[in-house]
């Protein structure tokens, strides 16, 4: 596993969550590229997701740049979410808004 | 598989996009493999035939292998008190990743050589020049020197993260040894530590066009019982590659850890 800044840990890798939402932040920074986005329910409630990926040199490989993403934007996102819960997961699957695909969910999973 | 079918159109030409694409998923299988130092037996590369210079190592290339923890050597019982100190989160053995530890990386300290050079998702460029080489890492974007003057190590180093290295040939191989390191680095993922007190040397040598072979062997009396000989690795000629800027700047780093890594593995409650 070439690892990166060791969040793997926190995920759960045996299941994926897949969200449709509305980008409100997007992080192309060190040591992990991140999205935030609001998901609402059946009821109308609204919470904020956040999705990790690589970094930006890595992310760079799959034609990704700080233009891929910008507030506003729809996607689906499928993540590994987090064992304890909270609403953040590393990016196995991204649906761009224009519906291109970015699948890292064949690959090492999250770092 | 991944739609390649409507990419956006940040890269030149489809030529470039797939190259890069292919690159990618070779990067990512890499990334997948389960042990490290195994990872080199996959397709042979087209150009791993083409001539070279066996005291030629310039170039972009990509570590695949491992610093890994597998066949670390008893520690002493300072050494033992320093790993246990050490909280990784990553690279260590079944149990001991913790989501939040103290890894140096975590708040951007540098990483010391050589566990920089086994961040293989990231190329290292490899400049050779009259009595020297440099070594250029993509990750933390540092470098390190390699003197081939014919200087000796020095008996009483400055310590410094990445530590002092003299390098000579020994036939086709490039032996490289070093000392001066300061000791708050981790030797490896996993919270390996080593001390002030540490020689390391590494053994290069070009097997083929694409391929440079590395062994090496950490002596550290005050950490490990005795020395330690890392297991075979080696690093690939990556052509594609160009160096990017790999920072770790702290106050990405503490959004990061705020907004996403601290809250991702928290324990509930806490």
């Amino acid at each position: 596993m070439f690892a990166h800044h060791g969040s793997r840990i926190s995920y759960d890798l045996t299941q994926m969550v897949t969200l449709t939402g509305t980008v409100t932040e997007f992080q192309w920074q060190n040591p992990h590229v991140y999205i935030k986005f609001d998901v609402k329910d059946k009821e109308g409630k609204v919470t904020n997701w956040g999705a990790e990926t690589y970094s930006p040199v890595v992310m760079t490989r799959d034609g990704w740049g700080r233009k891929t993403l910008k507030n506003g934007d729809k996607v689906t996102v499928t993540l590994w979410p987090s064992k304890i819960g909270t609403p953040l997961g590393f990016l196995a699957k991204l649906v761009h808004p224009d519906g291109h695909v970015t699948d890292l969910s064949n690959g090492a999973g999250p770092e | 598989m991944r739609d390649h079918s409507n990419r956006p159109t940040m890269l030149r030409s489809v030529a470039v996009l797939a190259a890069v694409l292919a690159l990618s998923s070779v990067s990512r299988a890499q990334q997948a493999a389960p042990t490290q130092g195994q990872r080199r037996a996959t397709a042979p590369s087209p150009t791993a035939n083409l001539p070279f210079d066996p005291h030629d190592l310039s170039g972009i290339w990509r570590f695949g292998g491992g610093l890994g923890p597998t066949n670390a050597p008893p520690m002493t019982p300072a050494g033992k008190a320093k790993y246990d100190a050490n909280i990784p989160g990553l690279g260590g053995p079944e149990g001991r990743n913790k989501p939040l530890g103290n890894d140096p990386m975590m708040i951007c300290d540098p990483l010391g050589y050589p566990r920089v050079l086994s961040f293989g998702a990231y190329p290292m460029e490899i400049v050779q020049l009259p009595g020297r080489i440099i070594q250029f890492f993509d990750f933390f974007y540092v470098h390190r020197t390699i003197w081939m003057d014919g200087r000796k190590l020095p008996d009483d180093p400055e310590p410094t993260w990445y530590g002092y290295a003299i390098g000579h040939w020994e036939g086709d191989t490039l032996v490289v040894e070093s000392n001066g390191f300061n000791g708050r680095a981790w030797f490896a993922n996993g919270g390996y530590p080593y001390s002030e007190d540490s020689k390391l040397e590494e053994r290069y040598k070009r097997v083929d066009h694409d391929t440079i072979n590395i062994t090496m062997t950490l002596t550290d009396p005050t950490t490990y019982t005795k020395p330690w000989v890392i297991a075979p690795a080696s690093m690939r000629w990556a052509p594609k590659e160009v160096m990017r800027e790999d920072v770790c700047s702290p106050s990405d780093e503490k959004k990061y850890l705020d907004e996403i890594r601290e809250p991702a593995g928290r324990k509930t409650g806490q």
